[in-house]
């Protein structure tokens, strides 16, 4: 991520701290984050809804080419994640990449984002990490 | 109508030793002479990570003054990766419109300022940094996760999808302005170190410097290099994770249904496209349908592409796999090299008798996508 003010870490933090995602009481459809219009219809009559904290993973990527201060938790797991009536990028943890298939079930879980290195910000949110089997 | 009239390109290099405005300057005066202009109205500078690199606010008067254009007309354009293209849309509006007769385009950018690791924080800002670009993506986190999800729905393999940087590499040898002018094997791209697991660092471009130039006329009295007949664009999702389809660019598939309504155009003989990764590239050509879905990678292990194939050439330069991506420039280079090409000048691998070309920009996996079609004259 690039650089955020605490002012733009305050604004963001009801869907960085929960799955707070936008839908369209025109078209139906959700999409997170929440916009200010439908991505896919254009209009501005929206709702929120909280998304579900469990889905699919659908596509991942193992990142080695990652900024200096994520260096020591190289390499960092992007995944498209499928939550039913949304899809969203995260990141995906505590899990060994070579562990990891498509189509595995993930959760949400509030994390550490970043920590800006000027101010000593810390930036949190959700994450996913494999739902543990039994 | 718009005419390119001059070209000016800096090979594209680690160059430490030029500023910014050096770059630009260099393929200014080359665009400038080649033309013989004398004078013009405007200078669009495109250029978008110097932003970061060599930090410079309204940047093309800066660099109008520094190259002795006083009192010209001047405008940045800042459109990501795509920067290029939509400088040379600018120019051929305010052509068209009647408010200039010759403009220069100038894109410049440098990636060599900096150790990778901090350019690939500030390239991830490509990205939507409310969205993807929020998590550490970094150079290709979600390049990556398109080209695993390209593999599990087509059922292609990793080797196959190492033929385009093999013929990138192959094409951009007898480049003059390319990067990496020598020839790989698919095997190596396999072998080289992972940057965004399933893509390792031979399937992305080298973090390269350039700058290129274009002068731009309404009237073609002389030395005329080619025709832009039309530049289209479109907006996309701000996150792959937003499509229903995320192996389709669908700004770059609207972008070029209204370039085709507009103009009329069927195929072309040349094609440089924005292949900042091996799966940016195969999904533009399955965009624009010249394959089937899935069976780009196929086709160009093939050599459909390759001079002499049945497709149109794509990417004679060595796109931005072998020539290089300096980010704001490299709409600019496409032009140049398709109008190069057009006239029967351009100075590497040659695409022989052809008469029409297309340039295809797009930022990031398409927050916005550029399209142009070029025609030869005479
Ligand atoms: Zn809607």
């Amino acid at each position: 991520m690039g650089e955020w003010s605490s002012a733009r870490v305050w604004r963001s933090r009801v869907y960085r701290y929960r799955l707070i995602a936008g839908r369209c009481r025109s078209c139906g459809r959700a999409h997170y984050p929440p916009a200010n219009a439908c991505p896919y219809c254009g209009s501005r009559d929206l709702d929120e809804v909280e998304l579900p904290r469990v889905g699919r993973l659908i596509s991942y990527s193992v990142v080695y080419a990652t900024p200096f201060e994520d260096r020591d938790r190289s390499p960092v797991v992007i995944g498209l994640i499928d939550l039913g009536i949304a899809r969203l990028v995260a990141e995906v943890v505590d899990v060994k990449p070579g562990d990891l298939r498509v189509g595995d079930r993930v959760e949400a879980v509030f994390r550490r984002i970043a920590v800006d290195g000027n101010t000593g910000l810390i930036v949190y949110g959700i994450k996913f990490r494999p739902v543990r089997v039994g | 109508m718009v005419y390119v009239t001059g070209v000016g390109l800096v090979n594209v290099d680690r160059h430490y030793d030029k500023s910014t405005r050096r770059l630009a300057f260099e393929a200014s005066t080359a665009a400038l002479e080649s033309s013989m202009a004398e004078g013009v109205d405007f200078i669009i500078v495109a250029s978008s990570i110097s932003y970061l690199h060599e930090p410079q606010l309204d940047l093309a008067s800066y660099i109008a003054s520094s190259m002795g254009l006083r009192g010209v007309r001047s405008i940045t354009v800042e459109c990501g990766e795509a920067s290029g293209l939509a400088a040379v849309m600018t120019a051929k509006a305010l052509i068209d419109s009647g408010q200039a007769s010759r403009v220069l385009v100038v894109g410049v950018d440098k990636l060599s300022e900096y150790p990778s690791w901090r350019v690939y924080k500030n390239l991830s800002l490509l990205y939507d940094t409310e969205s993807d670009a929020f998590y550490s993506i970094g150079l290709g986190g979600i390049a990556g996760l398109l080209m695993r999800l390209y593999m599990n729905v087509y059922n292609v393999d990793r080797l196959t999808l190492a033929y385009w940087p093999a013929l990138m590499h192959q094409n951009a040898k007898a480049n003059p302005y390319a990067m990496l002018r020598f020839a790989i094997t698919p095997e190596k791209v396999l072998e080289a170190q992972p940057v965004a697991e399933p893509l390792t660092l031979l399937d992305t471009f080298p973090l390269g410097d350039g700058a290129a130039a274009l002068v731009l006329e309404g009237k073609a009295s002389r030395g005329v290099l080619a025709e832009i007949v039309d530049v289209e664009s479109a907006t996309g999702y701000q996150s792959i994770a937003l499509s229903d389809d995320p192996l389709k660019i669908e700004s770059l598939e609207v972008a070029y249904g209204r370039l085709v309504e507009r103009t009329g155009m069927g195929s072309v003989d040349v094609v440089e496209l924005h292949d900042s990764f091996t799966i940016t590239g195969i999904l533009i050509l399955e965009t624009l349908r010249f394959t089937e879905r899935g069976k780009a990678a196929e086709a160009v292990a093939q050599g459909v592409f390759s001079v002499g194939g049945e497709g149109p050439v794509v990417n004679p330069s060595g796109g931005l796999k072998a020539r290089g991506h300096p980010i704001g420039a490299t709409g600019v280079y496409q032009v140049a090299e398709v109008a190069l090409q057009l006239a029967g000048e351009f100075p590497g691998l040659k695409v022989d008798g052809a008469r029409s070309g297309l340039v295809v920009s797009i930022n990031a996996m398409g927050s916005s996508s550029y399209v142009a079609y070029m025609r030869a004259v005479g």
